[in-house]
């Protein structure tokens, strides 16, 4: 059929005059070129060249490192919010996300705050090597750990154990600094007192405002200490804040809190969709988890075969994330929680372990996609990238 | 260097159905896309305990097994049917007003136009006259171009000649006098991106049609599940797929595609490329200014961009019902003039009485949402432009007074949402602009007025030999036309291949 019936229809040159008005008063699209990138770059760049600008003492275990951006510009984020830096540690490329512990209203640096940890390859990096000067890579913020005035209430009550404190140190700073109309209760959980990372800054605060309420909580505590003991139970919470209603619940810590904590909310009466939970990295020790399949050591090894390619070396105790890294694969990366997606790769024989409640799609499901940093080889593994 | 018999740029819709028709053939296929999944709209994210789906309202085109529609046919053809099951939606959709207004319209028919007949006695005459005449569009459209009649003409086809060209409103305006009927017949001209003023008819009867016709549906994990099913086929034809990496640039010599530049700098030998990426960014970003005759350029400058959204996905602790939500498509609407101040709000980056769709897919389905919840996708469209202009360090505050501002208006009309919030993101032009790469966020592409469609625009085809595009830039925006664009596109390349 020849299309130039339409030629016929009513209104034809109509439309032909519109055609050649709009485009004789038309729009340059010449100059777009890479417009959207640079756009998104304002807010989302995908990676950062960052310089440390200072290294602060926090106490024998910690440090905080100081960042500020190499061209002059860094991104806003929201208090909570983290960002991944790309490293090379022990010739193995790998990346790693921190909290960041600076207020946002703080548009001159970024600061992160890290914990000395066993095993911890690239926080134990951060903390010997790390000087004045060096350069560092890091992604744009990410993350989901923030108040969000839409529908959380402006009295927040935290849970931190350990390193878990720097979300809410970049929240409770802003606070205070903006004089935001918020109510902090923060119920920090330590072994021992000298680790309690920003102790004294947290008393200080606690001090001079009334709306941050700041309770240590010391698992172990030297003779004579008057503060709260032991863990974080319901009936400490309950005890400080009176009641839940009118309130959001955040925790951010180890696995062990969570399991511990959340139940004790719970148990107060705190609705699931009052608690958010900020991720922490994969467990620690996944072959403790209950369903994990009992014939399977953490030692036991695998072989991944990627793509057809080499068959590479992978410990069940390991994240295959881990495994692919070491091998010098490249695989994205940014939680490495499970919950970003980005390490998101396709299985096409073997079985991996998952921990329960790892956020991946139904349908990623249905066509064997794992997340690679939450997913742990039980067998043999063929795998696409 | 690799070699492929095409490269094909982002694997959205179009991009996938492009690929895995090429790789059906038995070509050698390489997949480009930038983001760490496949499906560009057609996806969806994680969020606690909810998996939000980002684009897809209402699947048209699919029709039921018995009597097929022509989007079940295509996902037939690249054997993508048995991994994927489809959920029809009994309702076209509800609209609800603040005042109280509700009504529901059935995907049938005899049921819309009785229940109209209802609501509307006064109109009863205009509402057959109505939809006779959108039957008779659409099935002289269909006839004249589906089935390619090799001789049309005004005596066979009148309906086509005389309404093709018409504005909505126009057509509206001459049947109806209520304006409420008006406003409510014409609402899906939201999924078109076009005001009705603006907006042309056959638009708006092609899309009734289609709907009442092979009915609304919805897909068991969503559009993701879609885009994963279709990428799954291409892979077992022998394609090649890479993500966290586009195409960085296209290589064109002596007026022919020779190859493509991914983002890590590889040198791919191909002599078709299929770009899934709108014309802007393939033309102004991915080649060589001498390269592209000035046609194109002057071309595409008559043509402007659509809209962007703002968007929210709501998971709630509840049921819908609890919610006093009934429907699965509901158009929540305060205004029914048909004049450009839906235009000036669409232009502004606040919120206040704006038309806007709440889906709740969890009424079709109830296993969308895990067990005791719902989510909603709650959409209205937004200019991306004036969210250029918002400095970033103020974007996320903007970004909430939106998401608050709507949900206000949500609240409106089904209060006590907001005591039943676990999970809540917004999307904002910007969001829609990052995830699609599109300039400005522009959702549907290029506008849909009459003088951008297939009659009056180069569609798939390049003044450049082998290169083609697949997506809604090229003409109709929506799932169903951007999975037929990139069948299409495969098609052209194939027929090519077998005159050589």
């Amino acid at each position: 059929m020849s299309k130039a019936i339409f030629e016929a229809f009513d209104g034809y040159q109509g439309i032909v005059d519109e055609i050649d008005f709009s485009r004789k008063h038309g729009v340059d699209y010449t100059v777009y070129r890479d417009s959207v990138d640079q756009q998104i770059n304002l807010l989302h760049p995908s990676r950062i060249s960052l310089r440390v600008s200072d290294i602060i003492v926090e106490s024998p275990s910690t440090k905080t490192l100081r960042f500020v951006s190499q061209d002059g510009y860094l991104p806003p984020f929201l208090a909570g919010q983290y960002i991944a830096f790309f490293l090379e540690v022990g010739g193995v490329r790998t990346r790693r996300p921190y909290s960041l512990s600076s207020p946002p209203n703080q548009t001159g640096y970024y600061d992160i705050t890290v914990r000395r940890v066993e095993r911890g390859r690239v926080s134990n990096y951060l903390l010997d090597e790390a000087r004045r000067g060096d350069i560092l890579e890091g992604s744009g913020p990410s993350g989901h750990f923030y108040f969000n005035p839409v529908f959380h209430d402006r009295t927040q009550v935290c849970l931190a154990g350990g390193s878990g404190i720097t979300p809410f140190m970049s929240m409770i700073r802003e606070a205070v600094e903006c004089g935001l109309d918020r109510t902090f209760y923060l119920f920090y959980g330590n072994k021992t007192l000298d680790e309690a990372i920003f102790h004294d800054e947290l008393g200080r605060l606690s001090g001079r405002f009334q709306n941050i309420i700041y309770v240590p909580v010391i698992e172990n505590p030297p003779g004579g200490y008057a503060g709260a003991t032991g863990l974080i139970t319901g009936d400490l919470i309950m005890k400080t804040i009176g009641d839940v209603a009118d309130k959001t619940f955040y925790l951010c810590g180890p696995q062990g809190m969570y399991d511990f904590c959340v139940p004790e909310l719970q148990r107060m009466g705190v609705p699931l969709r009052k608690i958010r939970r900020e991720i922490y990295g994969p467990p620690a020790h996944i072959w403790e988890d209950p369903a994990w399949p009992r014939e399977i050591k953490a030692e036991d090894h695998f072989r991944v075969r990627v793509a057809g390619g080499k068959p590479i070396d992978a410990r069940a105790g390991e994240p295959l994330l881990t495994a692919l890294e070491n091998a010098g694969l490249r695989v994205p990366s940014l939680c490495r929680s499970g919950e970003c997606s980005m390490c998101r790769i396709k299985i096409l024989s073997g079985k991996v372990f998952q921990p329960a409640g790892v956020p991946v799609r139904k349908s990623d499901r249905q066509f064997g996609y794992v997340h690679a940093c939450v997913s742990f080889p039980i067998e043999d593994l063929e795998i696409l990238t | 260097m690799e070699a492929y018999d095409a490269v094909v740029i982002g694997a959205g819709n179009g991009g996938l159905t492009a690929a895995a028709g090429l790789a059906q053939k038995g070509l050698k296929v390489l997949l480009l896309e930038r983001h760490n999944i496949p499906g560009g709209c057609a996806t969806s994210f994680c969020r606690g305990r909810f998996e939000f789906e980002v684009a897809l309202h209402q699947l048209s085109g699919m029709g039921t097994t018995e009597r097929p529609g022509p989007l079940r046919m295509l996902l037939a053809s690249l054997g993508v049917l048995e991994d994927l099951t489809f959920v029809e939606m009994k309702d076209l959709f509800s609209v609800s007003m603040t005042d109280g207004f509700r009504l529901t319209l059935r995907a049938d028919k005899d049921q819309v136009i009785s229940e109209l007949e209802q609501r509307f006695p006064h109109e009863k005459a205009a509402i057959h006259q109505f939809f006779d005449l959108v039957y008779a569009y659409a099935n002289n459209m269909l006839a004249a171009f589906f089935f390619k009649d090799p001789a049309p003409s005004r005596e066979k086809y009148p309906v086509l000649y005389s309404h093709a060209f018409k504005p909505a409103s126009e057509v509206l305006d001459e049947i109806f006098t209520d304006p409420l009927l008006k406003g409510l017949l014409s609402v899906y001209w939201g999924y078109l991106g076009l005001p009705p003023n603006r907006l042309s008819f056959a638009y708006l009867a092609m899309l009734l049609f289609v709907y009442i016709e092979f009915k609304p549906f919805h897909i068991k994990g969503g559009s993701q599940a879609l885009s994963n099913a279709i990428l799954n086929r291409f892979l077992s034809n022998g394609g090649t797929a890479r993500f966290n990496g586009g195409a960085k640039r296209i290589i064109v010599e002596n007026g022919a595609v020779q190859g493509v530049v991914t983002d890590d700098g590889d040198r791919i030998q191909t002599e078709h490329v299929v770009s899934n990426a709108s014309q802007i960014t393939t033309y102004a970003q991915l080649m060589d200014r001498e390269n592209i005759p000035d046609q194109v350029f002057t071309e595409m400058g008559g043509r402007s961009l659509s809209p962007s959204a703002f968007t929210l996905f709501v998971g709630f602790d509840c049921e819908p019902g609890e919610l006093g939500i009934t429907g699965s498509t509901n158009f929540l609407i305060d205004s029914f003039e048909f004049d450009d101040r839906i235009f000036s709000r669409m232009r502004s980056v606040d919120i206040t009485d704006e038309t806007m769709v709440l889906s709740c897919y969890d009424v079709a389905d109830p296993d969308f949402s895990p067990a005791g919840a719902c989510q909603a996708n709650i959409v209205t469209l937004k200019y991306g432009e004036p969210w250029m202009r918002i400095p970033p360090a103020r974007y996320h505050s903007v970004k909430f007074q939106c998401a608050e501002s709507m949900l206000r208006r949500v609240e409106a009309i089904f209060p006590g949402v907001r005591t039943h919030i676990e999970e809540l993101e917004a999307a904002t032009p910007l969001t829609h602009m990052r995830y699609l790469g599109h300039p400005e966020g522009a959702i549907y592409g290029f506008e849909q007025y009459t003088k951008d469609s297939m009659f009056f625009q180069p569609g798939r085809y390049a003044p450049i030999e082998g290169l083609y595009f697949a997506s809604g830039w090229i003409g109709d925006c929506g799932f169903q036309p951007t999975l037929n664009a990139g069948m299409s596109a495969a098609k052209s390349i194939l027929k090519k291949l077998d005159a050589a």
